[in-house]
């Protein structure tokens, strides 16, 4: 495969993380991950089904700001609901996503598709943290501000999965 | 048969996607599942009574099946594409078999949930449904869990 992103870094922080993940792909915990047959495909499946809950509950929160999908709830009462499912789920994200690193911290730790998706999920979170807000708010109304966040919100997910699978056929550093 | 899945490997189609689309046709194959899987999670959550009790039935599954559907187009169009980059691979790939299989079978559960219990949803619309409305909930979120799995466990063969 080509190189998909281009990301650059200095020697030594690069000699850092190979040691680092050197180290952490001998631990106990990562060599269990490795070699329990089939415990890769769980972690990942598991990974996969939160994130489709939180891309769904992102597009309703979305869509419920810009007047449509569930217009019988009330906005305030979706959001806190939708919102807490994405806080849930991305508990369970992190939690599958770092045993997915310390079952193979080459595969992650010097991938730039890896870093490209944790700078989109740290914009999302900020973003989900105001229109939380906003909603709780705004009642009725959301500002067009707030319509567009949505729209950015569910094209950063959208990059975030994309991201997330070209982890698998991008190059290390 | 054999043939028929070489000939289409062998397409001008199938090696463009084996030689360079494949990464990015996969990336949108699982922006497209995920957008199928997680709707549906909604729809089968509120089916078997666990979430937006607030909400009629139909008023969940109106607004989510479209999206379904949409996401669902998607997936097929662009699962066919990895497909045919790999058709005589993937054909006597077991993981693969098996999701056929079980997209058949949610194909199928859904049919008879529409055809049949779904009939007199009136009378459960707002409330908690029946328990065949309910277990067909729950075999869809097993079945759509085992999609997942075995999808994912293709690229492990």
């Amino acid at each position: 495969m080509p190189h998909l992103l281009n990301r650059q870094t200095s020697g030594e922080h690069l000699e850092t993380l190979y040691a680092f993940s050197a180290w952490l792909a001998g631990t106990g915990m990562s060599l269990f991950i490795q070699t329990t047959t089939g415990l890769i495909a769980i972690i990942q499946t598991i990974h996969i089904a939160a994130l489709a809950t939180v891309a769904v509950s992102a597009l309703l929160l979305s869509l419920r700001l810009a007047g449509r999908g569930f217009t019988s709830e009330p906005l305030a009462r979706l959001a806190q609901r939708f919102v807490k499912t994405i806080w849930v789920m991305l508990v369970l994200l992190l939690v599958t996503g770092l045993l997915l690193i310390i079952a193979e911290p080459a595969r992650t730790i010097t991938n730039p598709a890896f870093y490209w998706k944790m700078a989109m999920l740290a914009a999302v979170v900020v973003i989900t943290v105001w229109l939380s807000r906003v909603a709780r708010r705004e009642a009725e109304r959301p500002s067009p501000a707030a319509v567009a966040a949505g729209v950015i919100a569910l094209l950063l997910w959208a990059g975030i999965m994309i991201a997330g699978r070209l982890i698998a056929y991008t190059e290390s550093l | 048969m054999n043939n028929f899945l070489q000939a289409i490997q062998d397409s001008a189609l199938g090696i463009a996607v084996a030689e360079s689309w494949f990464p990015y046709v996969e990336s949108i194959h699982v922006v497209a599942l995920a957008l199928v899987a997680g709707s549906i999670f909604v729809v089968d959550t509120r089916l078997i009574w666990k979430t937006s009790r607030g909400l009629p039935f139909t008023h969940v599954a109106s607004r989510l099946l479209p999206w379904t559907w949409g996401a669902f187009v998607a997936a097929a169009i662009t699962g066919t594409l990895l497909f045919i980059s790999n058709a005589t691979g993937y054909a006597q790939n077991t993981p693969f078999i098996i999701k056929i299989i079980l997209l058949a079978l949610a194909g199928a559960n859904m049919a008879y949930f529409h055809f049949v219990t779904f009939r007199d949803v009136a009378a459960w619309d707002m409330g908690r449904p029946p328990s065949n409305a309910i277990v067909a909930g729950y075999l869809s979120l097993i079945i759509w869990a085992g999609v997942l799995f075995f999808g994912r466990l293709i690229g492990f063969v």
